[in-house]
């Protein structure tokens, strides 16, 4: 039975004979043909979907007849070979091109060509311009010569396949000695046969060092059960602990598949180190918990001095007080209000400089020495810059800074120290130029003689809204240290504190000194 | 003036001046600045309501010295109402889960105080 036409002709172009150049393997066969039956014309036709084509033809000065001229696609359509003695008198081809035109065809003998799978792709066919006849002898003559040529075509397919095969392998290589995720091969107990470049790397060793290792020892105990028999390890990777060949771990997700090679069980497990995901998940999940903690706590803040204005305004509505009293209420409302006006501030400022990011500083060189003289002029109006001692180091070099934003975070600072000072405490300001991490750098230096921090204060000195000692009384929103930390780190630089309890605090701002130019 | 005793646990100064003035008419005051001096007054005032924060500064929390409340036999009939600025819908919940009778969101208006806290004294 012969199978659809469909399925032929993909056989037939998978092939890869169709219009092809002359071979001398054919022509040897077609050649042979023509001599030993007498014939003028011999042929190996392939019938493609319109078209006959010929591989090899003697007698006929064209390579490819229309299909429906053909004698050979009615030899396929049965079996065993087909002789029309005379087209003349055979009503399928009295009218044929073939037989009216030029090439005056009488006789014609053609034999089923199959491909390796049986398909029926063409013939072996013979024609002649007189009418003739085939005997047995004959018939299985055609029949042999057209299985020779059924064999130079299952040969040619065979070279073919091999000649893909090669490709395969070499792309298959490259994409193993490139492809970022690790794939080992197991066999079918799990152990490791053989590994790539990536896996080599993830693991932390050549596949010398991994080959003859179960691969749980890599890639945690479920492996085992995935690799065990008649288990379908389904379509989703999984995740995992690998555990390198030094001991150390980094979580992985690893797909095994089962395949067969050389008639044996194996496993392809296909690795991937997702350190980075996993790490810049967690990121982004202490961010989303800081957001969400910084929400709550900015909207009790708010909340809080909202809830004095509303609540002494309402009193003062609905009730009497005498002169005094109601004065000294009006007095809250407007420092609660003043209060909240800060705060709402000082939370802008915050978001804008968050948001703005490094882009949103303007950078230019900035002189420690002005620095230090301008945010002093801006703090004048508290009273107590008597109190400030200024000691700069000689030839310090200027730093790439936003002047402005560097003067509000060392405002931040100082006035912290001038609050949480005794009056009339000292408070010093120093700069130098050092080297830090081989860089080098500007450290502004300011210490007072304060109340100092208990070492809880000082870990959470950088939350926002965190007043230290969290007296309620104490003015501030809380926020400027935070607003502090947030200039310096935008400027590449860092921060630190040192405080004792009853001793004092002294802060000390690294940043990095403008390059040289010439 | 009733013969009840209100205490007012409240670490912002403004705002216990502003519970005191709202409450006075209800009954004899008694303030607290701090979750460790609001305990010490439950159990020293035996107040029929304690007004209590949620936020009491240096880490203390309303929600702890609720709770130290509802776990003290000789309390019993204290009635206790918080008076908080976190006002999202778990904040209440929390507050209501640790025994208090009821939650009031800041900002307030002392009428309403007055009111829910008239309630709570004649329940009491």
């Amino acid at each position: 039975m012969p199978q659809s036409e469909a399925h032929r002709l993909q056989v037939l172009l998978d092939l890869n004979i169709l219009d092809t150049a002359p071979e001398e393997r054919y022509d040897r066969i077609t050649r042979m043909a023509a001599r030993l039956f007498q014939a003028p014309v011999a042929l190996v036709s392939l019938i493609d979907a319109e078209r006959q084509w010929f591989k090899s033809r003697i007698g006929v000065p064209f390579s490819q007849t229309e299909r429906s001229d053909s004698f050979c696609t009615h030899t396929i359509m049965q079996d065993g070979v087909m002789v029309v003695e005379d087209a003349t008198q055979d009503p399928r081809f009295a009218a044929n091109p073939l037989v009216t035109g030029p090439a005056q065809a009488r006789f014609y003998a053609g034999c089923p060509l199959e491909a390796p799978d049986g398909s029926r792709i063409g013939t072996l066919c013979i024609l002649d311009r007189v009418p003739r006849a085939l005997d047995d002898e004959q018939r299985e003559l055609l029949r042999d010569m057209t299985h020779m040529v059924a064999g130079e075509i299952a040969s040619g397919a065979m070279r073919h396949a091999s000649e893909r095969r090669r490709e395969d392998d070499a792309w298959l290589g490259v994409l193993l000695a490139h492809i970022p995720d690790g794939v080992l091969m197991l066999d079918r107990s799990g152990t490791i046969l053989s590994a790539n470049p990536a896996a080599e790397q993830m693991f932390g060793s050549d596949v010398a060092g991994l080959a003859g290792r179960p691969a749980t020892a890599l890639l945690g105990d479920d492996i085992g059960a995935w690799v065990a028999p008649r288990r379908d390890p389904g379509a989703a990777a999984q995740e995992s602990v690998g555990r390198r060949i030094d001991g150390s771990s980094f979580p992985l997700e690893v797909k095994v598949a089962p395949m067969r090679m050389g008639g044996q069980r194996r496993f392809a497990a296909i690795v991937r180190d997702v350190t980075r995901q996993r790490d810049a998940e967690q990121r982004s999940r202490a961010t989303e918990d800081r957001r969400r903690k910084h929400f709550t706590t900015a909207t009790h803040e708010l909340r809080t001095p909202m809830a004095s204005i509303l609540g002494f305004s309402e009193l003062l509505l609905k009730r009497d007080f005498d002169a005094a009293t109601s004065r000294e209420l009006v007095e809250i409302i407007h420092r609660q209000a003043t209060r909240l006006v800060e705060l709402i501030n000082q939370m802008l400022d915050l978001a804008r400089i968050e948001a703005g990011g490094v882009q949103g500083l303007n950078i230019g060189p900035v002189v420690v020495a002005d620095l230090v003289e301008q945010t002093l002029s801006g703090l004048n109006g508290l009273g107590q810059n008597g109190r400030v001692r200024v000691d700069l180091e000689e030839g310090l070099p200027t730093i790439a800074a936003d002047a402005l934003k560097m003067q509000q975070a060392l405002t931040n600072i100082i006035s912290n120290s001038i609050k949480y000072s005794g009056e009339g405490s000292p408070i010093d300001v120093g700069a130098a130029a050092l080297q830090r991490d081989g860089r080098p750098m500007v450290a502004i230096r300011v210490a007072d003689h304060g109340i100092g921090m208990t070492d809880d204060q000082r870990n959470r000195i950088f939350d926002a809204f965190y007043r230290a000692g969290e007296s309620p009384n104490v003015q501030g929103s809380g926020l400027g240290m935070t607003i502090f930390k947030e200039i310096i780190e935008l400027h590449g630089g860092q921060a630190e504190i040192e405080s004792r309890h009853g001793v004092g605090t002294t802060v000390t701002v690294w940043l990095p000194a403008e390059a040289e130019h010439d | 003036m009733t013969d009840k005793t209100i205490l007012i646990v409240e670490d912002q100064d403004d705002l216990r001046l502003l519970i005191r003035l709202s409450l006075k008419s209800l009954g004899r005051i008694v303030l607290a600045s701090s979750a460790a001096q609001g305990l010490e007054m439950v159990r020293a005032e035996k107040p029929d309501l304690v007004v209590l924060d949620v936020w009491l500064g240096d880490g203390g929390s309303g929600l702890d010295v609720c709770r130290a409340i509802r776990a003290d036999a000789a309390a019993s009939g204290t009635r206790v109402l918080l008076l908080s600025a976190c006002g999202q819908q778990s904040d209440v919940e929390a507050g209501l889960d640790a025994g208090a009778d009821r939650y009031m969101i800041k900002p307030f208006s002392p009428q309403s105080l007055v009111e829910t806290a008239g309630t709570l004294l004649g329940n009491a």
